[in-house]
Parts: C-alpha cells; sequence; structure tokens
C-alpha cells in the first residue's frame, strides 16, 4: 500500500501525471471505491487489496479526462485489457495513459452480499495476467492463490448441452428480469459510443420498454458488439441489479472468437482486432 | 407524397407467375400511392411514356417500377423519371423477376410475394430524398497491361486518338504468344509478318509509353483517378546507353544452358539475350539465375564486350507510378502443362500421353516453333529427339478441354481450327507424310473457318478420326498411338513418328492476383469475368477497368484483336468527357455521434475513409473521428454494418429507409 503511496505521490509531484484514478477505502465491510487523487494529500487515500474489484479503465474515455494531458490509473492485468482495447479502438493515446500497474492476488466477489466472506471473484478464475501485461510502474507482487472450480465454464457447458428451445426458455427467463436500467453499458470500459444504439429513435433499433422482445434485442445486440472485444472483467454480471448472467454470453463469445479466429481480445497492443482484420484464411464454410 | 406504381409483365417473364393486374390494383391501396397500373412492357417507349405522363398528368412525386432486377433497367427507369421532372433518385424498382417470377411456380403466392417487393419499396420511395450525382474529373491517360497482340491494338487504338497509353509488358519484348507463331489460320499469312510491324509502331508511338519487364504491383484509386505503381524489374541493362548491337549476346559464354521460352524449350539461349530477333525494345536482358557472373561472381563477358558501357550488374528493381483513368487488362493465356499434375489443382493430368517423358510428344505451341521458318529448326518439320523428318504425325484435340474428367469443362476454342492449320502446314512441307487428328467434333465457327478445315481434310488429305486416344507408348523407335474411332466403332492403333497435343488455353498462373491488386472478378478458371456476358462483354464489375483478349476466356487472333478495339473504344468513351458523374449513394459520418473507433477505416475496402481532427474553439484537437472521401466511396455499406453505434450511413440506403423496408415486409406475417 505504501509503494503505491510513494509512486503516487512522486507521480502527482512530478507533474507527470494530471491525476490518479485509484481506489479509496468506503464506508466499512472492506468496502472500496473509485477515486481521483489530484494531489499529495489525496494520494495518501489510495488502497490497493482484494475488495478492489471494480474495472477503472471506463472513466478513461470519460470527457473530463479524455485529452486533458497523461491520466494516471490503477489497473490490475485484466484493467490494462480493457485499456490495451481502448487503444487499439482509438479511444485513448496510449501516451496519455500511465499504467500504475498492480501484481494481483485475485478479487472478491462483492456480489455476495455478507462481505465477511472472501470468495474469489469468477473472473479470477483461471486468470493469465495477474501481471499486467502493459504498464510503466509495477507494484506488489503476486502469490499463489487458491482457485475454486470455473463454475461459469461449467454453467456455459450446461446450457450448451439444452436444445435450442429449452435454451430459448433458459434466457428468456434471463431477460425478462432485464429492467433497462443499462447499468451494464455504464459500468463496460468498452461501451464508449457517444450515442448508443439503444438511445437511437430514428430508427429506434431496439425497442426501449422493459419487456422481453426488447431486452432480448439489447442483451444479444450488447454481446454483439462485444464479440471480439469484451476482455471478461465481469463488471457488467456484477453490477446488474437483476442478476442476469451476462458473463456467460461474453465469455462463450470470447470462447467462439478464440475457436474461430484463434483471436483474445486486449492481450497485445500489436495483435490487430478481430472485427476490422481480413485474412484470407478467415473461414469461408458459412458463406452458401 | 404521391406515389405512382408500375408493374411490368416482361411479356411472360413476370406475367406468367405474378397476376400483374392483380398486383397493380392492390398496390394503389397502400397508403401514399396515388396511381397504379400494369404494362406489357414497361421498358419499352411506350411502357415508358406511361410512366412519364403519370407523372406529369398526375403530378406524381415519386415513382416504384415492380419490373427486373436494378442491374437491368433500374438507369432506364430512373432517367424516365428524370425526363418527366422528377429527381432521378425518387424511383426505387422492386425487383418481381429475378427474386420473384423467376424463382416461383406458384401464382396467388408469387402474386402475394410480388405485392410485398412493392409495398417494401413503396415505403423506402417515401423516405428517399432528391440526391445530385458527384462529378469527379477524369484523367485522360490509360494503362493497358500485357502487350500481345491484345494490349498492343488497344494501346495503338486509344493512342492514336491522341490520348496517352503506358504499355506494361511482363516480358522483355512485347508481342505475346502471336509472334511465337507460324502461320495463322484461316489465311496462312506469317504470324511475324503481320505483328511486327505493330509493334515497332507501338515502340515509335509518341502517345505510348512503354514499360516491358514490369510488373503492375498497386493499384489505387477509381474511374477516372487510377495511381497504378509498376514495378521495373532490373534488366541489368542502361536502357539509354545500349544499341541493341548484340555483341554481348554472342560473346556469352552459357550458350547451351538456359532453357529457351520463346522457343518452349527446343532451343537453348545464353545467360543476356533478347528473346527473339524482332523483339521490340531491341534490348537485352540478363537472366540472373543461370548468368555466371551472379552465379560466381567472375565472367562479366558482356561488359568486356560492350562498347557503351551499358551492362549495369548492380541494377535494382525501380518502382514507377502511373496516373492513369482507365485500366484495359490483356494479360493473355497459358496452355495448359500437361506433364505433371500441378499442385492444388483437380486436374487430373495426361500422364498416359507421355507428355514431358517422350521428346517428340509436343504441345501446339512447340510445333509453332518447328514450323516457323526462324525457328529452332529453321521451318523444317524435325522431330526434337533426333532431328529426322516424321513421316506419320498424330494431332490430338482436346487435351484438357471439354473434359470434366480430367482437365476443364470449357472448350478452349482455337484448337480445331489451329490442329488443322498444323495438319495443313506438315502435308504442305512433308508431302509423304501422313497426318492423324484425334477430334471430339470439329468447332470451327467463324468466317473462312469451315472452309479451312475442309480444305486440310480434301485437298490436303488430313485423315480425320473421331475419338479419343488412350495411350500413347514407345515401341521399337515408333509412338504407338492408341485410340477408338467412334464413328466406324473401332479400335485405332497408329505407330506414330512424332504426336502433338492441342493442349487447353489456361489462364495466367498469377491472373488471380493481378484480380486482386485491381480489383477484378475472376471465375473458377482464372479467366477474368466480364460484367455481362453479352452486353458488356469487356467491362468488369470494377469501373474503368476493361478486359481484352484471351485474359477473359479462350480467343482467337480476330477475336482479341476485335475485343482489344473494344476496350480501347470503352476507354474513349470514358475520356471523351471531363468530368464524371458518379452515383451520390456514397457513405457519410454523423460527426456527433462518431466515437472514433475507426473499425470503418480498417473494414473499408477502397481506403475511402480518413481520420479528420475534431478541434476546439482554441484550435487545439481534442479528437478524431471518421471521415468519407466521397471521390474513393463505391457505397458498399461495409463500413455501415460494421459501426457499433450506427454514426455511418449510406445515402440512399440510410437506416431509416432500411428499417422502413424491413417493417414493411413484416407487415406481410402480421
Amino acid at each position: 500500500m505504501n509503494e503505491l503511496r510513494e509512486k503516487a505521490k512522486e507521480l502527482l509531484l512530478n507533474n507527470t501525471v494530471k491525476l490518479i484514478i485509484g481506489y479509496a477505502n468506503g464506508n466499512g465491510h472492506n468496502r472500496t471505491y473509485p477515486f481521483i487523487a489530484r494531489n499529495a494529500a489525496d494520494a495518501n487515500r489510495l488502497v490497493f487489496n482484494e475488495y478492489c474489484v471494480n474495472n477503472l479503465a471506463v472513466y478513461l474515455t470519460r470527457k473530463e479526462f479524455k485529452g486533458k494531458g497523461i491520466i494516471g490509473i490503477v489497473a490490475k492485468g485484466c484493467d490494462v485489457k480493457a485499456i490495451i482495447q481502448l487503444i487499439q479502438e482509438n479511444q485513448i493515446n496510449k501516451d496519455e495513459v500511465y499504467i500504475i500497474g498492480m501484481n494481483c492476488n485475485g478479487a472478491v466477489n462483492q456480489l455476495d452480499n455478507s462481505f465477511e466472506k472472501t470468495t474469489l471473484a469468477q473472473k479470477c478464475i483461471n486468470c493469465t495476467v495477474r501481471t499486467p501485461a502493459l504498464y510503466h510502474a509495477l507494484i506488489g507482487t503476486t502469490k499463489d492463490i487458491e482457485e475454486p472450480a470455473d463454475t461459469l465454464g461449467e454453467k456455459i457447458k450446461e446450457v450448451e448441452k439444452l436444445n435450442a428451445d429449452s435454451r430459448w426458455d433458459f434466457w428468456e427467463a434471463q431477460f425478462e428480469k432485464c429492467i433497462k436500467c443499462y447499468a451494464c453499458r455504464q459500468v463496460c470500459p468498452l461501451c464508449y459510443c457517444e450515442q448508443c444504439i439503444v438511445d437511437k429513435t430514428v430508427p429506434r433499433w431496439i425497442e426501449s420498454s422493459a419487456h422481453t422482445r426488447g431486452n432480448f434485442s439489447w442483451n444479444i445486440i450488447r454481446a454483439f458488439h462485444l464479440s471480439g472485444r469484451c476482455i471478461g472483467c465481469g463488471e457488467c454480471e456484477r453490477v446488474c441489479p437483476m442478476d442476469i448472467p451476462l458473463s456467460m454470453l461474453n465469455r462463450k463469445m470470447s470462447i467462439i472468437a478464440k475457436k474461430e479466429f484463434d483471436y483474445s481480445a486486449g492481450v497485445s497492443l500489436d495483435s490487430p482486432t478481430l472485427v476490422g482484420t481480413y485474412n484470407m484464411k478467415d473461414r469461408q464454410d458459412f458463406i452458401k | 407524397m404521391k406515389i405512382g406504381v408500375f408493374v411490368c409483365h416482361c411479356g411472360e417473364n413476370i406475367g406468367k407467375t405474378v397476376d400483374c393486374a392483380t398486383v397493380a390494383q392492390r398496390a394503389a391501396k397502400i397508403p401514399g400511392v396515388a396511381y397504379s397500373v400494369d404494362n406489357k412492357y414497361m421498358c419499352s417507349d411506350p411502357g415508358q411514356n406511361v410512366i412519364k405522363n403519370a407523372i406529369r398528368e398526375k403530378k406524381l412525386d415519386a415513382v416504384v417500377v415492380a419490373s427486373c432486377s436494378p442491374h437491368m433497367h433500374e438507369k432506364t427507369f430512373r432517367k424516365a423519371a428524370a425526363d418527366a421532372g422528377i429527381n432521378k433518385y425518387l424511383c426505387e424498382i422492386a425487383n418481381v423477376r429475378e427474386q420473384c417470377s423467376w424463382v416461383h411456380d406458384n401464382i396467388p403466392d408469387a402474386t402475394d410475394k410480388a405485392l410485398d417487393l412493392v409495398r417494401i419499396a413503396v415505403e423506402k420511395v417515401k423516405r428517399n430524398i432528391p440526391l445530385t450525382a458527384i462529378r469527379v474529373p477524369v484523367t485522360k491517360r490509360a494503362l493497358v497491361i500485357g502487350g500481345g497482340i491484345s494490349g498492343i491494338q488497344a494501346a495503338l487504338d486509344i493512342a492514336n486518338s491522341g490520348f496517352e497509353v503506358v504499355l506494361v509488358e511482363k516480358e522483355p519484348s512485347i508481342g505475346g504468344h502471336m509472334s511465337q507463331l507460324s502461320e495463322t489460320f484461316p489465311t496462312l499469312d506469317c504470324s511475324q509478318c503481320i505483328l511486327t510491324p505493330r509493334m515497332v509502331e507501338v515502340y515509335q508511338h509518341p502517345k505510348i509509353k512503354l514499360l516491358t519487364y514490369s510488373e503492375v504491383e498497386k493499384v489505387e484509386g477509381f474511374i477516372g483517378n487510377f495511381t497504378v505503381t509498376i514495378k521495373k524489374k532490373a534488366r541489368s541493362i542502361d536502357e539509354e546507353k545500349c544499341t541493341g548491337c548484340g555483341l554481348c549476346i554472342q560473346k556469352c559464354p552459357i550458350k547451351k544452358k538456359a532453357f529457351n521460352e520463346f522457343e518452349e524449350g527446343l532451343a537453348t539461349r545464353p545467360a543476356i539475350y533478347v528473346p527473339f530477333p524482332q523483339a521490340v525494345p531491341n534490348i537485352p536482358v540478363i537472366d540472373r539465375s543461370v548468368c555466371t557472373y551472379y552465379q560466381t561472381g567472375k565472367c562479366q563477358m558482356c561488359l568486356k564486350v560492350c562498347g557503351r558501357e551499358a551492362i549495369l550488374f548492380e541494377q535494382q528493381d525501380t518502382l514507377v507510378t502511373e496516373e492513369v483513368g482507365s485500366i484495359v487488362i490483356a494479360t493473355g493465356y497459358k496452355l495448359y502443362s500437361i506433364d505433371k499434375k500441378p499442385e492444388d489443382s483437380e486436374i487430373k493430368g495426361y500422364g498416359e500421353y507421355g507428355y514431358g517423358k517422350y521428346k517428340d510428344v509436343i504441345d501446339g505451341l512447340q510445333f509453332e516453333r518447328i514450323a516457323s521458318a526462324s525457328g529452332p529448326t529453321n521451318g523444317e518439320i524435325l522431330r526434337p529427339s533426333d532431328k529426322t523428318q516424321p513421316k506419320k504425325i498424330v494431332f490430338i484435340q482436346c487435351v484438357g478441354s471439354r473434359d470434366e474428367q480430367k482437365g476443364f469443362s470449357y472448350c478452349s476454342k482455337i484448337c480445331c481450327m489451329y490442329t488443322a492449320k498444323h495438319a495443313m502446314l506438315y502435308k504442305h512441307k512433308v508431302h509423304d507424310g501422313e497426318a492423324y487428328v484425334f477430334y471430339m467434333d470439329i468447332r470451327a465457327g467463324g468466317k473462312m473457318y469451315e472452309e479451312f478445315v475442309r480444305r486440310a481434310i480434301e485437298e490436303d488429305g488430313v485423315k480425320y478420326i473421331r475419338g479419343r486416344v488412350s495411350k500413347i507408348y514407345r515401341q521399337n523407335g515408333k509412338y504407338i498411338v492408341k485410340g477408338e474411332d467412334t464413328i466406324a466403332g473401332m479400335p485405332v492403333v497408329i505407330d506414330a513418328d512424332m504426336v502433338v497435343l492441342a493442349t487447353a488455353m489456361v489462364a495466367q498462373p498469377n491472373a488471380s492476383k493481378l484480380a486482386q491488386t485491381i480489383g477484378v472478378p475472376y471465375d473458377k478458371y482464372g479467366f477474368y469475368q466480364e460484367v455481362h456476358p453479352k452486353l458488356r462483354p469487356v467491362e468488369v464489375s470494377t469501373a474503368g477497368v476493361f478486359l481484352a483478349g484471351a485474359c477473359q476466356s479462350p480467343k482467337d487472333i480476330p477475336e482479341s484483336v476485335a475485343m482489344a478495339s473494344a476496350a480501347a473504344a470503352k476507354s474513349l468513351v470514358l475520356f471523351g468527357s471531363d468530368y464524371l458523374e458518379r452515383e451520390p449513394t456514397v457513405a457519410v459520418v454523423n460527426e456527433a455521434n462518431c466515437a472514433g473507433c475507426f473499425y470503418c477505416l480498417k473494414v473499408c475496402p477502397y481506403n475511402a475513409i480518413e481520420k479528420k481532427e475534431v478541434k476546439n474553439k482554441l484550435g487545439e484537437i481534442i479528437d478524431y473521428i471518421a471521415h468519407v472521401n466521397a471521390g474513393l466511396c463505391q457505397g458498399c455499406g461495409t463500413c455501415n454494418a460494421t459501426c457499433p453505434s450506427k454514426s455511418i450511413e449510406l445515402i440512399g440506403f440510410n437506416d431509416e429507409q432500411i428499417y422502413a423496408e424491413i417493417n414493411a415486409f413484416s407487415e406481410s406475417f402480421v
């Protein structure tokens, strides 16, 4: 913790960065919340621990930060994946972000209401980026952690086994719950469109009233818009007040991207984006 | 808005399966439709007058024509609408022929579907806005790729009309396959004698820039405004200094090593060479793969004898950029190599004919060289193996052609004629010789062609046997040709001294690469695909690119020349005006909504999308958004489909219009 604060102070004092997006302690229950450090005093409030589950990359595309000089960000490996994807999609300039990479030992699943229990967050299971792939400073050390079973992977396999009708029923039951609060969109670092397709009225592509048909359109279109782009931070599912298993959709899409195109999003600045890359070896057999 | 609906019967084409009168009646009830009528032939003059009169009399704002594909007659009807005073983009086509009557047979269902299509078009046209064509300037200069007879003809025709031509040839000399031929059917005039004057004319023409030993690397831009990058391969000769004296060629110590491409391998050539004596330009080239200097670093004999110091061993490939308005592709053909099965090909090949194994089993072009007065035997018919005169010669037609089992399903078209010519030349030169031709049918369509074949049979006594050859093998110094005479119903065995195979004409091996460079469609055989087989035979789907000669399909000389002149005429049509009108249906960015992810830029096949700076009031760059160069945009819509926030739209096909169409269609389900 001291290491992070010292580094943050140094960066702010010598004007390397304008501000630092990080985490600070919340009100009890070990909770942390996103916090903007603008001076040395602020820097002393920065924390990093297993409760820092949020993906702060979502703030990088905010109008109030974008193009206003170099922004520092406290980022776990998974958050860095989002930053890489944002750089590739021209949303942030790679010279205008200073990544304070955190060696991460897994975040806690805050969906659990009893904050006493510390179950490893779903996204941390089988994590391959506990040391971030891209950083300007690296803080902390990784240690061996005990990983629970990949329940998400198992759930996907279970649903895959169902026939089309049962799968439809499963998702209908899930999407029925959607109240169109768009928290999933707001928290997603890759949902940066100036105007979301769901807000378009000429024509209205997606019915915005919260009934099943519009809910289907919304959730499926969002999954498609994230295919080959979602880096699997799981924020959408974490913030969903109706507990829709959105990670199932996103994980399934990334499994397909991996299988069909050998592509994983946010892995490296050099790898081209999936949509937007034409390869002569791409599969053609679906063209009838 | 008052909309008129005009339903065409297209004679029986639509009228047979679609009840056009009912469609017209029911279309009248669609909200917004003020007038609706059917007609036997809407594209005819009276039919078009029906549209024009209705627009004027009923004061229509927009029209929907239910007819054939917009590819066919959209232009016709849009012009009719414009003639009657409404903007031509307020005319929409409902395709009730290709997408309805031709693919259905149940009249009530087809009629319902036709009405659906009309309703969709009506909903679209309601949302259409008047558009004006985009005007772009034309570069009045042509690129001709390939310096065979087709390319030469096209280049000369364009240049003689007063426009500059860049002629690119990949070999060291222009002339192509025609320069290899001995005599030409059906008149038996000497090929070189009629070709070389044209070659010289190209060379001396002030409007033609000749780039030999060069290949097209990259083509950018669009009709009227292409930028072409051409690679000039290193000749190792200073073209300015070389006088073509040929001393270097005489002194080159490598006389008998290099494969002579021009003589189809029947002779050898030195490492420094001109392909043939009449080559244009008469400047040698060093074949670095066999030259002693390049292999061992020693020799330099050519440099020592060259009085002009024109040998440049260190010369590198150079890139030349040319601005042109049109492109004529005349890259020609190759003969199907029958000796071995090509890699990744479904062709099974003809190993049983022994080509490549037996020296005296040759292909048509090799026979041309043997029969040519300038060829390796000085025109005497001598077989390659022992230089003796063959007394019995067998010609086999359709080797590779018309053979779905082992070769290609198409007919190579010229083989019937050139085989007759070969047999005739043989008989003229070997009076006591016997010539046999194995054929499937004789296809001698063309002026004086059938007469020519009859002359070979009747006057020169060539023996034609209808049937295929199953096997050729050696026995006692003879080539035993086993075949079948299907007319007599008997097997035939001929002990021949020499065999000539009329192998199929195939596309150039790198035809698909050039096609992808320029953006030209090609068929499964690699021949370039014209837009319309009957009405637009020299145009391709990329505007401003035209085809000439055998690169499009097998062709003889008269056809290639005619096609080359047609391609030249098409280029000249383009050069006839200073500006080109382009369809205004291009993409446009909603700048307020664009998030600048530039997926559109990545997927655009025409490089039409640029990054545009967004500045604040202080003039500082605060963001980048997408911008469409309307000159380059072809309106394909790939960007629209890719944009996640729907911030890019195709004018004339915008989201609202497409959505209205989908909605109109879905109405038929409720």
